[in-house]
């Protein structure tokens, strides 16, 4: 009776694996057909939110991980629908990304705690950085991989969409100390390396699905949670708020804020004047003793107290932070690193939009801070 | 004294002191053995609870449904597993599908300089294509593909599909698939981008308004667009070189990206005619808008205004500047390179440094110039090298223009004429050739009839001539026969004659 007894258990757990043996074959028979078709599938469309299925894909999209075990499958063709890219005063609603662009020197920890507080979906947002390969550029390279390895743990809901990091060894974008950094001799050289990071930033990073390109600067601390919501609700091609500076006033004993970027301007004929007189390979500049342009300048225009919807047009701009919708970049509009029309980098690039046909508008009591060393 | 028996004694006491008399009824027995008593604890039966007590019910009930679930899967494919893991895994690990992606990526563009042997070095081409209506020409431009002999995967692949009326996309979408699912030797290319955006252009792509002077300006500005439109979605921090092709290239060498890379310059092109029918010279420079610039030309720029463009081969801006297509000897060496400031767009390798840095096609008259002259001028500015092979030359699709169809059409026009005339006399040969027939059969009948004839005078002249001699009528016979014959031969002479006239 014993013997029967546990063999009728034996019987049972046989039957149990058998059948699961069983249920692994046709697995693999039926589970398998599904499989294999998903590679084969020829059009694939890809959408700004999706993630692509291949490492070679836009920097702009996050895509799915490779098993290292199995032979990757051959890369898929891709349709992009560039005619559904919109740029629209709604963009959460309409589901648009943003690329955010910073050219890295330095990295500031209140810089990337300011953007992790952008109120905009972050799944959303790509991020790109240049980085140049100096002792500082590695340094500023380590700690914001530390930075985004905890922001964009897979445990993180709130992590960007995707970050691309690149180095360049061509020039250091920004190299000196802050009195070097602004000496008029210097500005140009500088300023053509700063376009030439900006520009390979951008067109390596633009990809086919973004809606919005924000530069923001390394140094760029504090802005409104809401900056690309309320800079994008005025559906202009390119916008420029107010980047001001906060510092110790000694005279009032408390703390005060100054104008910052002096590059968004409108012109005036002496600055035109001044330009004709110029060679073809020489500059303006804004800011300097030397050189007096008389030009409006956005800085001086600001007002704490003012309606912060205020929109001017502009003729230049700053670059600290600037909103540009993508189809400006994609139309050619970039940072000359040469005297265009005797403007270089984001001046130069406001000049190049205009001759595409593309305006330029500043928000003159809409205001974002500067770090002050 | 038996030390075991007093063991026993001792045991049997410390028992009854160790589980008290009659724990289990085994010491209360009085048996001198004893079996250490928690062993048999074990074969008790235990309080089964219920679900151990209806475990076998329990097994065949899931076996059952198990088995039933196989039967709904042949039959259902959707609840397959592959339908249900992902659905029960989302459901029970929200992120699991986040930990599936990889968000961050790390590009270091020193090493994407490219270089002379970038084959060697493993360095990815973006190859860009813009197309419009060019349906007609895809079968060509991907067989061309095919043959590249750079390898494959290390070429990225980019359309700009804009405002076609034809089926160039579906067309694309179907080689492209049947690229990538059915690769050659070769393999299989990289990254395939299809970008579909629809500009709008009112501007038709035929041959004749295409080349039209008026039309020029505005339609290298769309050109341009469409160009920056493709590169600025397709280029990619992995890039070294990008490689412009039109689709409409007839031949080219299958090495020709090696071949222009070797030369390792920021921007180059190489010559590029066209082939052309006999009548009109059997060849002839296409791409006219390589060229070096000169001081007429410079001079010409200054007396125009801001956005005006210069266009070359065209009266209104004479140049006289050197062209890269007119120097071309079919003989000279492939390798030979001249410096160039504007650049033709029909096949165009350049350093995706190049493009990285700014340079792009000026959709706006840069320095009087638009599209790929402005290009190449914007290239210079920033003090790239650009040049172009004037002996290297690949062979651009003849088109016929409306002045060569027109042309064509005489020619056609006078084939058919040749054609119907030779059919006419061909037509005249035949009927002569009957009428000849029936002059022969005529004749035929005509000696029948004169034989007759001579044989019902013979037999006549037989009657008549019963009495004269038996000699002279053999004489008389055989001298008619003779003329018989002789008449036989002269008509046909007479025949043969006139139809020779008639030649």
């Amino acid at each position: 009776m014993a013997v029967s007894r546990s063999l009728r258990r034996n019987n049972a757990i046989t039957y149990v694996l058998a059948g699961s043996l069983c249920l692994m074959f046709l697995y693999f028979f039926f589970g398998s057909s599904d499989l294999t078709s998903l590679p084969a599938s020829p059009r694939q469309l890809l959408k700004s939110k999706d993630a692509a299925s291949n490492p070679l894909s836009p920097p702009s999209l996050p895509f799915r991980k490779q098993d290292p075990n199995e032979i990757p499958a051959p890369p898929p063709v891709v349709h992009y629908h560039m005619n559904n890219v919109t740029t629209t005063p709604d963009p959460i609603g309409n589901r648009e990304s943003v690329l955010i662009l910073t050219p890295l020197a330095r990295f500031y920890q209140e810089y990337w705690d300011n953007l992790v507080k952008l109120s905009y979906p972050h799944d959303l947002i790509s991020l790109g950085f240049i980085i140049p390969k100096g002792k500082e550029g590695n340094e500023a390279t380590r700690l914001l991989q530390e930075r985004i390895q905890k922001t964009q743990s897979p445990t993180n809901k709130n992590r960007f969409a995707s970050i691309t990091i690149e180095r360049q060894d061509d020039e250091p974008p920004v190299a000196q100390t802050e009195s070097e950094r602004h000496a008029l001799s210097h500005q140009k050289e500088r300023r053509a390396a700063m376009s030439r990071a900006r520009n390979s930033l951008l067109f390596t990073t633009l990809g086919p699905t973004t809606s919005w390109v924000l530069w923001l600067d390394s140094d760029i601390v504090e802005t409104p949670p809401s900056l690309i919501q309320d800079l994008a609700s005025h559906d202009k091609e390119i916008i420029v708020p107010n980047c001001f500076q906060r510092y110790y006033n000694k005279d009032k004993n408390m703390m005060d804020i100054r104008p910052y970027d002096f590059n968004s301007w409108q012109d005036s004929p002496t600055a035109q004047g001044l330009a004709e007189k110029m060679g073809p390979d020489d500059i303006l500049l804004e800011g300097y003793a030397e050189m007096a342009t008389y030009r409006t300048l956005m800085a001086y225009l600001g007002d704490v107290n003012g309606n912060q919807r205020h929109v001017i047009d502009l003729d230049g701009v700053g670059g600290t932070a600037l909103l540009v919708k993508a189809d400006v970049h994609r139309d050619g509009a970039m940072f000359p690193p040469f005297a265009f029309y005797h403007l270089i980098e984001t001046e130069g690039f406001a000049k190049m939009a205009r001759r595409l046909g593309w305006k330029s508008y500043g928000l003159p009591n809409y205001y974002v801070y500067h770090y002050n060393e | 004294m038996l030390p075991s028996y007093a063991s026993s004694a001792h045991r049997e006491k410390m028992n009854r002191h160790g589980y008290g008399a009659g724990a289990n009824g085994h010491c209360s027995s009085g048996r001198n053995f004893s079996i250490p008593t928690d062993k048999y604890d074990k074969y008790q039966p235990r309080s089964r609870n219920a679900f151990q007590r209806r475990r076998g019910l329990f097994i065949r009930l899931s076996g059952a449904i198990a088995a039933l679930l196989f039967i709904l899967m042949i039959f259902i494919p959707s609840i397959r597993p592959a339908a249900i893991f992902p659905a029960l895994s989302l459901g029970l690990f929200g992120s699991d599908e986040a930990f599936q992606l990889e968000t961050v990526r790390y590009y270091d563009l020193s090493n994407v300089g490219g270089t002379s042997r970038g084959w060697e070095r493993e360095e990815r081409i973006l190859l860009c294509a813009p197309l419009r209506d060019a349906a007609p020409h895809l079968p060509m431009f991907f067989s061309h593909l095919r043959n590249l002999t750079y390898p494959h995967q290390l070429i990225d692949l980019a359309f700009l599909v804009g405002d076609s009326k034809d089926n160039t996309l579906t067309l694309l979408s179907d080689l492209l698939a049947d690229l990538q699912v059915n690769p050659d030797i070769k393999g299989t290319f990289g990254e395939i981008s299809v970008l579909e955006k629809d500009f709008g252009q009112k501007v038709n792509q035929d041959v004749e308004s295409r080349h039209g002077f008026a039309a020029q300006a505005s339609r290298r500005k769309s050109m341009a667009q469409a160009r920056n439109w493709l590169l600025s979605a397709a280029l990619r921090p992995t890039h070294s070189w990008v490689y412009w092709r039109d689709v409409d290239v007839e031949t080219a060498p299958f090495t020709i990206l090696e071949d222009l890379m070797r030369h390792n310059k920021d921007v180059i092109v190489p010559n590029v005619w066209r082939p052309l029918p006999d009548w009109l010279g059997g060849e002839q420079p296409y791409d006219l808008n390589s060229w070096q610039e000169s001081e007429t030309a410079l001079a010409l720029a200054d007396t125009l205004d801001e956005d005006a463009v210069i266009v070359e081969g065209y009266a209104e801006y004479a140049t006289w500047r050197p062209h890269l297509a007119y120097l071309r000897d079919p003989y000279g060496d492939p390798d030979m390179e001249m410096e160039i400031d504007g650049v033709g767009g029909v096949s165009i390798l350049a350093k995706a440094k190049v493009f990285r840095s700014g340079v792009h096609f000026p959709a706006f008259s840069f320095e009087k110039h638009a599209e790929t002259e402005g290009f190449g001028k914007m290239a210079k500015r920033m003090k790239f090298s650009v040049v172009g092979l004037p002996h290297y030359t690949i062979w651009h699709l003849y088109e016929p223009s409306v002045d060569d169809i027109r042309h064509m059409e005489e020619m056609e026009n006078e084939r058919k004429q040749r054609e119907a005339e030779e059919k006419a006399k061909q037509e005249r040969m035949e009927k002569i050739q009957n009428d000849f027939d029936d002059g022969a059969s005529q004749w035929a009948k005509d000696k029948e009839e004169v034989k007759n004839m001579q044989k019902s005078s013979e037999a006549k002249q037989a009657g008549e001539a019963d009495e004269k001699s038996s000699d002279v009528k053999k004489t008389e016979s055989s001298k008619k026969e003779s003329d018989d014959s002789s008449k036989a031969e002269s008509p046909s002479k007479g025949e043969k004659g006139k139809q020779g006239g008639s030649e």
